[in-house]
């Protein structure tokens, strides 16, 4: 799995790259318009990770050139600039998502998943962690076979810690994950711990391990290795 | 005090002076002119009864008035020359003191004397003083009266641009700047003036716009160095070898940043809805958005265990931005939800053209005009940043609706007036 990612600001790209690396992505980075216009004209990609405001031009205009080349690559937007008109016309350009800075990894991680996962059309739609299968499109979960049902909120849970697998996710993340920008504005915490009480009875209710580790007072680890 | 009255009090304050010296000089020079008039006269008369002597032919005494005040009576020693006098005699008929000027001369016809005495009745001092004084009244009635019209004549016209001068800059506002300027007029001094505050209101105006770029660029760039620190400490969060100790101080910093970096949203947002970032309206029916978020909250209401009660009988559609929309009734319903207590209960109503959505919580602690104020909290010990309900009235300022706060049986209520 190949991801390019343009962003110029070196630390954001340096702790990017790292964590995607270790999701076990190829990641290629470009720091500036020129570069990454070279690389997508060059290369093939399965996600292209593109910031808008660049060095020499505007990640809108990548966008363009890798539909005018009709690329097939899933393209997710990361901007500073939390504006409704860059979101739209960046969509409208043909990009799959777009996401505001400041992000989590662990968010920019499940999108990505969420991306190749709707890409990847002939492949395997679900996504299977031991006993857990869990089909998105369908928003369907199965532990050995048997239907689980779930929340809106208990199955974004889940699926967001099976997409941050074996790493640490803070509760405030996950809050925003489950909330957006509304998280702010709540006890979060409070409700997540609810969320993942009912979600924990309920998959431990059709014999499946608990996987879920606290760590301190931080956040969880959905931990499928030993 | 209007302008007009004090001009007047000063015109009246200058003029009863100079009215009671010119009182007093009319008044002396009319008693001159009128015993001049009266002596005049009475040589006249004199002169009459001399001729009227000529004619006679035995000397005798004559009565020239029936008040016996003049006459003609002939005396036998020679006496020559005249005297004035002025006497007071008491007229029955009018039962007042009336004044009288007498003339007294000797008058000498074929050797014989006469007395000549003519008298004319003459005005009284205080028969004068007083037409006097009720002239003057009458003189600065008319002149108050004169003043009032005069000036309301002029502060109609001559002060008209000051006036328009003065509502519009009641009127002005810095945050619709571009649409307002000062006219000229024909006035060179309102020109100056208008000139003037339309050089002041651009300086403000441009003070005000950098003002508000820098806190947009402010927040724009915080964004970058915020995302690295976000991503660094998902990195760090990931190593296996902290210690307890060291998470919890992951974590609190993690919580700072959280709020450093919504406190820089909610800027961001506050600065954009205030410079008009915001522009395109559609028809937005108000029953979908709050069902629409009402949904969204669902899980926390009821993980509040609070009673909600909905009445949208009543169907609004408004011209808003949609984002806008949004962000007006989610803000609104966040806040009823945050500071409800356990088991309380939020209303949302729609009626009149208006939205009234009401919680139970603790009385405010802070004056009801701080309510909408950046950064005023109710409560400091709250996870709250204090900028929602700014959010929600730099959102109804821009469409000019109407919200007002109420408190009662322990109800806080917000009701937004659409137009």
């Amino acid at each position: 799995m190949k991801i390019l990612l343009i962003e110029d600001e070196p630390e954001l790209r340096k702790a990017i790259k790292q964590y995607l690396h270790q999701e076990g992505y190829i990641v290629e980075s470009a720091s500036d318009f020129n570069k990454a216009s070279e690389k997508t004209a060059d290369y093939d990609y399965d996600c292209i990770l593109v910031d808008i405001t660049l060095p020499n031009g505007s990640g809108l205009d990548i966008i363009k050139q890798l539909k005018q080349n009709h690329s097939k690559a899933g393209i997710i937007i990361i901007s500073a600039k939390n504006s409704a008109d860059d979101k739209i016309i960046g969509l409208d350009l043909g990009a799959d998502d777009y996401l505001a800075k400041p992000f989590n990894l662990a968010e920019l991680n499940s999108r990505i998943k969420a991306l190749i996962r709707r890409r990847n059309f002939d492949g395997n739609k679900s996504i299977i962690v031991n006993e857990i299968t869990i089909i998105p499109e369908e928003r369907l979960v199965k532990i050995n076979g048997e239907t689980v049902v779930l929340t809106v909120k208990e199955f974004d849970l889940l699926l967001f810690f099976i997409s941050n697998k074996n790493r640490v996710v803070s509760k405030n993340t996950i809050a925003e994950h489950l909330w957006g920008d509304d998280s702010d504005q709540m006890d979060s915490h409070d409700f997540i711990y609810v969320h993942l009480k009912n979600l924990r009875k309920k998959l431990a209710e059709k014999g499946c391990t608990d996987y879920v580790q606290t760590i301190y007072g931080i956040g969880y680890n959905f931990k499928t290795t030993i | 005090m209007k302008l007009i009255h004090k001009t007047i009090i000063y015109y009246l304050l200058i003029s009863l002076p100079l009215l009671i010296i010119a009182g007093f000089f009319s008044y002396e020079l009319i008693k001159t002119e009128l015993e001049d008039g009266t002596d005049e006269a009475l040589q006249k008369e004199n002169l009459n009864a001399q001729k009227f002597i000529s004619t006679f032919e035995t000397p005798k005494n004559v009565v020239l008035s029936i008040d016996n005040l003049s006459s003609i009576i002939y005396v036998k020693n020679n006496l020559k020359g005249q005297e004035y006098n002025d006497t007071t005699i008491y007229d029955n008929i009018e039962q007042e003191n009336i004044n009288y000027r007498i003339l007294k001369s000797y008058f000498n016809f074929n050797g014989n004397n006469y007395l000549i005495t003519v008298s004319k009745a003459t005005l009284e001092e205080g028969e004068l003083m007083e037409g006097l004084l009720s002239s003057f009244v009458i003189i600065i009635s008319l002149l108050v009266v004169a003043f009032f019209i005069v000036n309301f004549l002029i502060s109609k016209n001559l002060w008209k641009p000051f006036y328009k001068t003065l509502s519009e800059l009641n009127n002005y506002d810095i945050k619709k700047h571009e649409s307002h300027s000062f006219q000229q007029s024909k006035t060179l001094e309102f020109n100056q003036l208008n000139a003037a505050l339309n050089k002041m209101t651009e300086k403000i105006h441009s003070d005000f716009l950098q003002q508000k770029e820098f806190t947009e660029n402010a927040s724009h760039e915080m964004q970058t160095p915020i995302a690295v620190i976000k991503a660094s400490m998902s990195l760090l969060m990931q190593s296996s070898n902290l210690n307890e100790e060291e998470m919890n101080q992951l974590q609190s910093i993690e919580n700072t940043l959280k709020k450093l970096s919504s406190l820089n949203k909610s800027l961001l947002l506050l600065t954009k809805i205030e410079n008009n970032q915001f522009k395109e309206n559609e028809s937005i029916s108000l029953n979908e958005v709050i069902t629409k978020n009402i949904n969204n909250y669902s899980d926390l209401i009821q993980l509040k265990n609070i009673q909600l009660e909905v009445d949208l009988a009543e169907k609004i559609s408004i011209k808003l931005n949609p984002i806008l929309a949004d962000i007006l009734i989610s803000n609104l319903l966040q806040n009823a939800i945050r500071h409800n207590i356990k088991s309380g209960k939020i209303n949302i109503k729609l009626k009149n053209n208006s939205l009234m959505i009401s919680n139970n919580g603790e009385p405010l602690t802070i004056s009801k005009s701080d309510l909408f104020v950046r950064f005023k909290k109710n409560d400091a010990s709250k996870d709250s940043l204090g900028l929602g309900l700014s959010i929600v009235k730099s959102i109804t300022d821009k469409y000019d609706y109407k919200i007002a706060y109420s408190f009662q049986d322990s109800l806080h209520t917000f009701t937004i007036q659409f137009i």
